[in-house]
């Protein structure tokens, strides 16, 4: 379990993130929801370790991990650009970390993430021929591998296109299940983050506005903000996917 | 094709231009290289050059002192860029060393050599100051310090930029991929920077290997390339067919350092995004490359010191009174003042038509619809610009313009400059012009411009920044150059570099360092004023541009 207490963090005497608590059970999908602007990456770059905390604790299944450097804390990172090594090749990228670590992994082990994510084909490419779907993908087991503790991902779905999307989407579910793997994705988007995750905290203005299921979200918005900004918007694409699917509709009622 | 015509202009006035003004004089060149006695063709040049004693001795002097002198620079180098992107040192003191290690470019290299006698000889002012002579100034010794302070500045850009554009991110990743600290660096900084560390290396080698101010003063019984050529061809013997050979093989090597740059290009490693992260903390690593970068810099500037004492006392070192005598004097001679006054002019009208030609070779090859043909003709001039060396197109010169109208003028001079410093300007416009918009032409056009209107009125405003660096660029290089001109300049028409040459002979180095303050501060000056200019352009267009987005919105 991920515990955050009262954690703080200001930039030049601005506050970025004021006094954030938070518990995260282990093998959960939490999604960080929130404008740009708002704090969510600062906060994803605290759990990380990159960003030192002003204050509060960081405890990691009963463990203080507030002041354990970054390498030592056992999470990874998927960055939104995947920073992939431009110079190795996809297998070498995925096997990275194991020429510092070999026993961390199995060599089946690194098989069943390759074919899980569907590389087989795509080993031996260079990391410029591939399209961005499959280097998110490249990404994912590039960090899988390390066995992360908790896997962090930073707008894991921004730069991709439609169907890619889904079908991400559809990975990371199946990740997070096979391997119970407690998994913080960072996103700006509401859809994404309702259909994706157990449970998303929507912040706002370096505060927790509200945090619970999506369907909680949807039924019990418990403020102006998450009203205004994060349902609203869903309620227009409602509408723009029914007016859509107007005819389809009626068909489907008359059927009954 | 109606619609390229002004482009088709442009490009014809640059081909005739370049083909007067750089083809026909390296081709004479080559020419007088195997032009025997009377007008046989002959090898008998060859043979005596290559032959000749000493000249083998110092093609690999040159070579020798060349590769010494870039290894350290790209060192030194190396460790000044790291001190500013890779640790949490203040800002100002980043800010300081970035400025630092560029100031010696805005002195003539002329100047280094003296001010290293002046420094390190025997009466020199640090010599005074650790109460003996360090080394051994003439020669080898001499020759290394001047030629590593002459090319940190270049060698340091290079890098320090290349560093800038590193995606350091990637140092998280190789961190929590379980990368020893040596690992990150060899992953994230030194594979990345590989092609650049080459580039910086080769830069290096080939200002070294050409440079003709430094041995010019400190060169000694140490015979380098540019030295031989030198005397060939204004010693007491002059022999221009020789002189002809020696410059040709000074090109090989640039030859081949600029083919390597260009295979080299290929394996930059690029990265889409830049993204600023948090350093490691690391106290130790921090103070110990602070430290570092500035006993770098401090050991590069202190020779300059002297050029700020020496001319301000009476007579060093035996009369050591503070006077202003000698600054007074240079501007009340008539002669000195009037050298400066030349410089001036030369570099203001060489950064002037530098940029106009420049601008319009880039929008040939960025902004235009011709065929690759002939945007391949201006790639390759500016290619070959870079290739051929100050002297050798000074040579070149001497041999096609001597005996006509333009011999020692101030248009021939001009024109040197410009030709020999073409090709950074026009990688910086074409660079900056085929970043902007592709379908500005046509809009405008739409909205009934005419091809002028719209360069005008369009890509003009929005290349001016970029103008200002070329401008700044052309004009403190046309202040500090000498190898080119030492070979064209006449009584009449010299500027202050030549003119330093000459007060070698008579031991003026009160008046050579007045002159090489002159020079320091006008440099200082003007790149002051071009970049305060250039700042305020770049926030004028981004305010239009925040007032057009605002509009939209």
């Amino acid at each position: 379990m991920l515990e955050l207490k009262n954690v703080k963090k200001s930039y030049d005497g601005t506050p970025v993130l004021t006094d954030i608590s938070l518990n995260i059970e282990d093998g959960e999908i939490v999604s960080i929801l929130g404008p740009s602007g708002c704090g969510k990456t600062t906060l994803l770059n605290m759990i990380l370790g990159i960003v030192d905390a002003d204050g509060g604790k960081i405890i990691f299944n009963g463990e203080d991990m507030t002041n354990v450097p970054m390498e030592k804390r056992g999470f990874n990172i998927v960055f939104q650009d995947y920073a992939l090594f431009p110079n190795l090749n996809v297998y070498q990228n995925i096997t990275y970390g194991l020429r510092n670590n070999p026993q961390i992994s199995s060599k089946e082990e690194v098989e069943e993430l390759i074919s899980l994510l569907g590389l087989e084909e795509h080993l031996s490419k260079r990391i410029g021929q591939l399209s961005g779907g499959q280097k998110q993908r490249v990404a994912l087991a590039r960090t899988m591998v390390m066995k992360p503790k908790i896997l962090l991902l930073d707008e894991p779905l921004s730069a991709l296109d439609g169907v890619i999307k889904e079908s991400i989407k559809d990975r990371i579910k199946t990740i997070a299940r096979e391997y119970n793997l407690t998994t913080i994705i960072v996103t700006h988007d509401p859809e994404e983050a309702l259909t994706l995750s157990n449970r998303v905290m929507i912040i706002n203005e370096g505060k927790i506005a509200q945090f619970g299921k999506p369907e909680e979200i949807i039924k019990k918005p418990e403020n102006g903000f998450v009203k205004k900004f994060i349902l609203n918007q869903l309620e227009i694409k409602k509408n723009n996917i029914y007016t859509l699917f107007a005819g389809q509709l009626q068909e489907q009622a008359q059927v009954c | 094709m109606r619609k390229n015509r002004e482009i088709k202009l442009i490009f014809a006035l640059l081909a005739v231009f370049f083909a007067g003004f750089l083809a026909v004089p390296m081709i004479s060149v080559l020419v007088k290289s195997f032009t025997g006695d009377g007008s046989s063709v002959s090898l008998s040049h060859y043979a005596e050059v290559l032959t000749g004693r000493g000249f083998l001795q110092a093609l690999w002097n040159s070579i020798l002192i060349s590769v010494c002198s870039a290894l350290i620079t790209t060192v030194l180098a190396f460790i000044l860029a790291y001190t500013i992107h890779y640790t949490n040192l203040g800002k100002r003191y980043k800010w300081l060393i970035s400025k630092a290690a560029i100031l010696p470019m805005l002195l003539p290299t002329i100047t280094y050599g003296f001010a290293i006698i002046y420094s390190f000889g025997k009466q020199g002012l640090l010599t005074q100051l650790f109460g003996r002579q360090l080394f051994d100034i003439y020669g080898f010794n001499g020759l290394l310090l001047g030629y590593v302070v002459y090319t940190l500045p270049i060698a340091f850009t290079l890098i320090n930029n290349a560093m800038g554009y590193i995606d350091k991110r990637f140092m998280i990743v190789s961190r929590l991929m379980g990368d020893s600290p040596l690992q990150t660096f060899r992953m994230t900084i030194v594979i990345p920077l590989l092609g650049t560390l080459a580039t910086a290396f080769i830069q290096t080698f080939f200002l070294c290997f050409t440079d003709f101010g430094i041995p010019a003063s400190v060169g000694g019984q140490f015979e380098v390339v540019a030295s031989v050529l030198y005397t060939e061809m204004l010693g007491s013997v002059p022999n221009f067919g020789n002189g002809a050979v020696v410059a040709l093989v000074m090109i090989i090597p640039s030859v081949v350092s600029i083919t390597v740059l260009h295979i080299l290009e290929k394996y930059n490693v690029r990265y889409n995004k830049i993204s600023p992260i948090e350093i490691k903390k690391g106290v130790k690593r921090d103070v110990a490359f602070g430290a570092l970068s500035a006993v770098i810099l401090i050991c590069t500037l202190c020779m300059f010191i002297v050029m700020f004492v020496v001319p301000f006392i009476e007579e060093w070192p035996y009369r050591m009174n503070f006077t202003f005598e000698h600054v007074q004097a240079v501007f009340e001679d008539r002669q000195l003042y009037g050298v400066y006054i030349n410089s001036l002019m030369v570099a203001v009208l060489t950064a002037l038509i530098g940029t106009l030609l420049s601008y319009g070779g880039a929008l040939v090859t960025a902004r235009s619809t011709v065929s690759g043909k002939l945007k391949k003709v201006i790639d390759s001039i500016a290619l070959v610009t870079n290739t051929i060396p100050g002297m050798v197109i000074g040579l070149a010169y001497l041999f096609v313009f001597t005996g006509t109208p333009l011999q020692n003028t101030f248009p021939i001079i001009i024109v040197c400059n410009i030709v020999h410093f073409f090709s950074t300007p026009y990688l910086m416009m074409k660079n900056s012009l085929s970043k902007m918009n592709a379908s500005w032409e046509t809009t405008a056009m739409l909205m009934g411009d005419n091809w002028l209107k719209t360069i005008v009125r369009v890509v003009t405003p929005n290349a001016l920044s970029t103008l200002l660096e070329v401008f700044s660029y052309y004009f403190v290089n046309a202040m500090v150059t000498v190898s080119a001109v030492i070979f064209i300049a006449g009584a009449r028409t010299m500027v202050i570099t030549t003119k330093i040459k000459e007060l070698q002979y008579f031991n003026e180095f009160n008046e050579i360092f007045v002159l090489s303050l002159l020079i320091l501060f006008t440099n200082l000056i003007a790149r002051a004023c071009f970049q305060k200019l250039a700042k305020m352009s770049k926030r004028s267009t981004a305010k239009v541009y925040h007032f057009a987005a605002k509009k939209a919105a």
